[in-house]
């Protein structure tokens, strides 16, 4: 076991010795102040002792802190009182990272973090040891990963994290025709057979002569659509730089080298093989898959809704604070508002409130729509290599790439006017790898029809067409319930304004019990799910209905939650987590209200079918071979 | 399947006692600092908060149960909401086994699971002895490495 830098255990003792003595202060300051017995004398003597215990505590952790490198693992022991074992395995590292301030490096000290997938903190943080170890440390840590991993695949079984991820392209022109591919009949001969012969001649029927975008430079307008029905789309590959590419030593790691994979899928389902050679020149290369065309670039501003546009309005309230107000005044008086705001009946306030509600709504509409005209503005979606690649916007341009082996999840998300007009979007989730600062979800189709949507989505994770299935009824009737309790608190809260302020007419707020019996139908009937084959298709919500695929390959973990409520109607929920950083509009992916049977069924076939899915997947890399699903 | 040690209910119990300790010492607080209370307030409040975390800690370990199953580990939990969840051993990022100072004094550790799901840390198995947490935490640590899977991040 090793220890850190012995200057830390200096370091620490300061630390925590200033710790203690806050610490020290506060607590003694707090007692004398409640306790009549204890007196502000004590700080005196609390403050001293807390430092002193605080040095020794942090001296302490220095002795109690341990590293190993052990064959298979890097361990870490830690704590005073508390203490933790931690243990992880080489393969899970995702990447070492030594950090030096200006003083460090005078004093020749670093920092080495250890970070495995998953959110939360830096899962190994060595605070700190020297220079020399830490270099060590990063080149070891390196070399056991890339021997675990030649381990591993020695085995005949591994997979490799960064490797394995491929999927099947989708056809444009199917896209914009909602046609099955006109590909589809002249598929390269070997399409279903994984021979490198037939691979070369799939590759040959593709010459590049499809349009190209530079996303840097925005030049979309010359983007020119594939116009040979023979070429097909091309996936091209080659070398991948993400963070963990450093990892992969090219030397350990030809294996998984540029010009050894290639996509395939089922027979019938049609698919183009990737060039064998490498293509760094054609890892820039952008392929369009999507474009936002005027119509639907209106249609998603107008039928979509940004409550944050409210803070806009707010902002407008504030500037223009006066004349607003003098344009609601107007607005009100013919319904009985206030002639000024400084006289009025409460009658006449209520009027008021009303009337700037509404045009609060109405400007709240007016400047998301227009936001979103702004920035999805000339959308366009592309595939570059491994990389989904968008831009947008107007007056700034956005534009960033999804690698598509880091997407965990793909989400159909509607409103009900977006339904109204068959409507919908298609966001891609990854793992915590959002180029956006909002988390790792982005729009790959902001607004397409919703066959189109569908089917880009059935294309983009190869699903079947999946036929949804609803909780059974007794859900419905739960909702009713949580409802009714709902209507009934705001008739009491309603009844309770009515006896401090002069409002009559409490009563009427009962009619809010009539919106219980559709609301709760609605959000019954749009709940769904659907086991299928290698996926498991999850849809909630009525605002903002969700539908999101989930290949089993992705599950994290599966968990069926039961409230008390729940349990007495014989209803369970079912969580299944992936890797995705979850947003704080977009839960994790759960089947509300299912029956307890079906919900523990749903919770095996998820468990059983990812193992299916590892195995197959072990197969097919054998084989020489790769698909996403 | 395997129930935790039943000494994780003096565990809960402890917690318990410490919660109550804090509550009757902010009762206190606003007794001296804020307004007069009756002098059965703070101690009444805090024997409610010990008498719920006692019948809490008995009905939860009576509810905790684990089972290491041939592809994944099984845990099922919980009071208001009862909870199974199923962690495939390949999903297993990384396994910590960890006590804090109630739990060093009486002889209990707790194994931590990781996976690179959004909930992270999720799983957590209270109530082990020492030995046994150690020897779970190898288990799942040599089937994390052997297994044939990636983590799919």
């Amino acid at each position: 076991m090793n220890r850190l830098h012995p200057l830390s255990a200096v370091l620490m003792a300061l630390n925590r010795g200033v710790t203690g003595l806050f610490l020290g202060f506060v607590f003694a300051t707090v007692l004398a102040a409640v306790f009549d017995p204890v007196s502000g004398f004590w700080t005196v003597v609390a403050a001293p002792t807390g430092f002193l215990l605080g040095a020794a505590y942090g001296v302490a952790y220095y002795y109690r802190f341990e590293y190993e490198l052990t064959a298979d693992t890097f361990d870490l022991a830690s704590g005073v009182f508390a203490r933790r074992d931690r243990e992880i395995p080489y393969h899970r590292v995702q990447n070492v990272d030594v950090r030096q301030g200006v003083l460090f490096k005078l004093f020749g000290l670093a920092i080495v973090n250890v970070e495995t997938a998953g959110g939360g903190a830096t899962e190994g943080v060595l605070n700190f040891v020297g220079e020399d170890e830490a270099q060590r440390l990063q080149r070891e840590i390196r070399r056991l990963t890339a021997e675990s991993k030649r381990r591993r695949r020695k085995g005949g079984t591994a997979t490799d994290a960064e490797s394995a991820d491929d999927l099947e392209w989708v056809d444009p022109d199917a896209l914009e025709t909602g046609e099955d591919r006109p590909g589809e009949a002249i598929d390269p001969p070997g399409a279903a057979d994984p021979e490198p012969a037939e691979r070369a001649e799939g590759a040959t029927g593709s010459e590049p002569a499809e349009g190209r975008t530079e996303p840097a430079e925005g030049a979309t307008d010359d983007v020119t659509e594939p116009i040979d029905p023979d070429e097909g789309p091309r996936a091209v590959r080659g070398e991948r730089l993400d963070d963990d590419a450093d990892l992969e030593d090219g030397a350990i790691d030809t294996a998984s080298g540029p010009g050894d994979e290639r996509i395939d899928t089922a027979a019938g389902s049609g698919d183009w093989a990737v060039d064998d050679e490498p293509v760094f020149a054609d890892e820039y290369r952008t392929r369009r898959l999507f474009e936002l065309t005027a119509r639907e670039l209106l249609l998603y501003s107008f039928a979509s809704f940004r409550f944050a546009a409210a803070a806009a309005v707010f902002f407008f309230a504030f500037v223009a604070g006066d004349s607003a107000m003098e344009v609601v005044l107007a607005t009100a008086q013919p319904f009985g508002g206030p002639e000024t705001i400084a006289t009025g009946t409460p009658r006449g306030y209520a009027i008021l409130t009303l009337v700037s509600l509404f045009y609060g709504a109405v400007l709240t509409y007016v400047v998301g729509a227009g936001f979103t005209f702004v920035s999805y503005y000339g959308f366009q979606l592309g595939r570059a290599g491994d990389d989904l690649v968008y831009e947008r916007g107007l007056l700034q341009n956005y534009s960033g790439s999804i690698p598509v082996g880091k997407v965990q999840s793909v989400t159909i998300t509607d409103n009900p006017l977006q339904r109204l007009i068959g409507y919908a979007g298609l966001w891609v989730e990854t793992a915590g790898y959002g180029p956006d600062s909002s988390g790792g979800s982005q729009s790959a189709i902001p607004l397409a029809t919703e066959r189109r949507a569908y089917r880009f989505a059935e294309r983009f994770t190869d699903l079947e067409r999946p036929t949804m299935e609803r909780p059974t009824s007794v859900a419905r009737r739960r909702y009713l319930a949580r409802y009714s309790i709902v209507a009934g608190l705001f008739v009491a809260a309603v009844y309770g304004l009515s006896t401090v302020t002069p409002i009559a007419g409490w009563q009427y707020a009962a009619l809010a019990f009539l919106a219980v019996p559709p609301a709760a139908h609605l959000k019954w009937i749009h709940l769904g799910y659907y086991v299928g084959e290698n996926h498991v298709v999850i849809r909630s919500g009525f605002w903002r209905r969700q539908t999101t695929v989930i290949p089993y390959y992705r599950v994290q973990t599966i968990n069926t939650r039961r409230s008390i409520f729940q349990r007495r109607l014989g209803l369970a929920s079912l969580v299944v987590d992936t890797a995705s950083s979850q947003t704080f509009f977009r839960g994790t992916p759960t089947v509300y209200d299912a029956d307890l049977a079906v919900a523990r069924s749903i919770h095996d076939d998820c468990r059983e079918r990812l193992q299916t899915a590892l195995a197959k997947r072990a197969a097919d890399e054998d084989a020489g071979e790769i698909e996403f699903d | 399947m395997e129930s935790l040690h039943p000494r994780i209910r003096l565990l809960w119990i402890a917690q318990a006692a410490v919660g109550a300790a804090i509550v009757g010492l902010i009762a206190a607080g606003v007794d001296s600092q804020i307004r007069e209370l009756p002098a059965a307030v703070p101690v009444g409040a805090g024997l409610v908060v010990f008498l719920v975390g006692v019948v809490y800690a008995v009905l939860l370990y009576g509810r905790w149960h684990f089972d290491l199953r041939e592809d994944s580990l099984y845990l099922e939990r919980g009071v208001i909401t009862f909870v199974e969840t199923s962690v495939p051993f390949v999903r297993v990022q990384h396994v910590d086994t960890r006590f804090g100072p109630i739990e060093r004094a009486l002889g209990l550790s707790s194994l931590v699971v990781y996976t690179a799901g959004s909930r992270n840390a999720d799983v957590r198995v209270p109530g082990l002895t020492p030995e046994r947490a150690r020897k779970l935490q190898d288990t799942l640590r040599d089937l994390a490495v052997e297994s044939e899977g990636d983590d799919a991040v």
